[in-house]
């Protein structure tokens, strides 16, 4: 329970993170890929020369996540076939909401409530995916009705 | 609201600054839970609730109120505090989107753009992001910026398609528009 508290708040400081650093301001998305105010590319490009040395200190260290002490499992997410398409898929959607699924939700929270229109648009693009995959669903599916899903 | 407050208003100490301290947030977040940031994985969870289709059912979708699902209610917490903390933080209306985008709407919708013609455009941009980033496996917290600091090929080339599609998209729509 307190974990998942614990990830809530994890979460405000994520959008937090996002707004402070412009990532919830339209114009700098319209303005990015016009290539007149290269601001977010730089967001990320600092993110990862912060971020790379710091997962590799982790790494190094073999560290233990704090939450339940187990090693850290480091697992990237694999390449698929339909991942360059889905990526420009994807592209083409930030260009015309200037939003991606994780700011969206912060500007939810700042009152942009354009957001509103974006965030059902992402899970009708979640589900669609989820109908034309669903054939492919391998092993049997887990989950039960009759039992709780409750924290 | 708009205006939300910056770090540092300047482009590139505010971009360096903005980006080191989500950098910093992911290492913290790595060795704090042992997970890494995600966003778009969560939309699913919410599929999950209203759908019985199997592939909704299981992986990651087995616990529906799991850690992805309060990450990603968390956000607009966070969205929330960064606008109250904005002392310059104004109302333009409820659904306004930036000069550059209000621009480019009045210019390319039909009338200049009533609500509905926008809110439709962005349902399509949405589905885009929502489609995208299943195929992808991710979308820009969880390759371009999770997956690129564990120095990952795939999130670099799925992050060279994010903004490839961002260029085409904006470029195509201002320029048609006029509104370069």
């Amino acid at each position: 329970m307190f974990k998942m508290i614990g990830f809530l708040l994890f979460g405000g400081l994520f959008g937090f993170l996002l707004s402070r650093a412009g990532a919830t301001t339209y114009d700098f998305y319209a303005n990015l890929f016009l290539f007149e105010d290269m601001r977010l590319a730089i967001v990320i490009g600092s993110a990862v020369a912060v971020g790379a040395p710091g997962v590799w200190l982790l790494k190094r260290a073999r560290a233990k996540a704090l939450f339940d002490g187990k090693p850290i499992a480091f697992k990237p997410k694999g390449m698929k076939r339909e991942l360059p398409v889905g990526a420009v898929l994807l592209g083409l959607g930030w260009g015309i909401a200037g939003a991606c699924p994780g700011t969206v939700m912060a500007m939810l929270g700042e009152g942009k409530f354009a957001s509103l229109f974006v965030i059902a648009g992402v899970l009708a693009g979640t589900y669609a995916y989820g109908l034309a995959n669903n054939r492919n669903v391998t092993p049997l599916p887990t989950r039960d009705d009759s039992k709780s899903n409750a924290a | 609201m708009d205006n939300v407050a910056l770090w540092v208003d300047e482009t590139i100490l505010g971009g360096v600054i903005g980006g080191a301290a989500i950098g910093l947030f992911v290492v913290l977040f790595f060795w704090t839970t042992g997970k890494a940031v995600g966003a778009s994985t969560a939309y699913g969870n919410v599929c999950a609730i209203g759908s019985r289709m199997p592939f909704f059912r299981g992986g990651d979708y087995e616990k529906i109120l799991n850690w992805r699902l309060m990450f990603w209610l968390g956000l607009p917490l966070g969205g929330l505090v960064a606008m109250l903390t904005s002392p310059d933080a104004v109302s333009r209306g409820p659904f306004y989107m930036g000069e550059r985008y209000e621009t480019l709407f009045a210019a390319m919708l039909p009338g200049g753009g009533t609500l509905w013609l926008k809110g439709g455009m962005l349902f399509v941009g949405g589905t885009l992001l929502g489609l995208g980033s299943r195929m992808a496996g991710g979308c820009q917290s969880g390759h371009s910026i999770c997956g690129m600091s564990q120095l990952n090929p795939p999130s670099l080339v799925a992050s060279i398609g994010f903004f490839a599609g961002g260029i085409i998209a904006v470029q195509v729509m201002f320029r048609v528009a006029g509104v370069v």
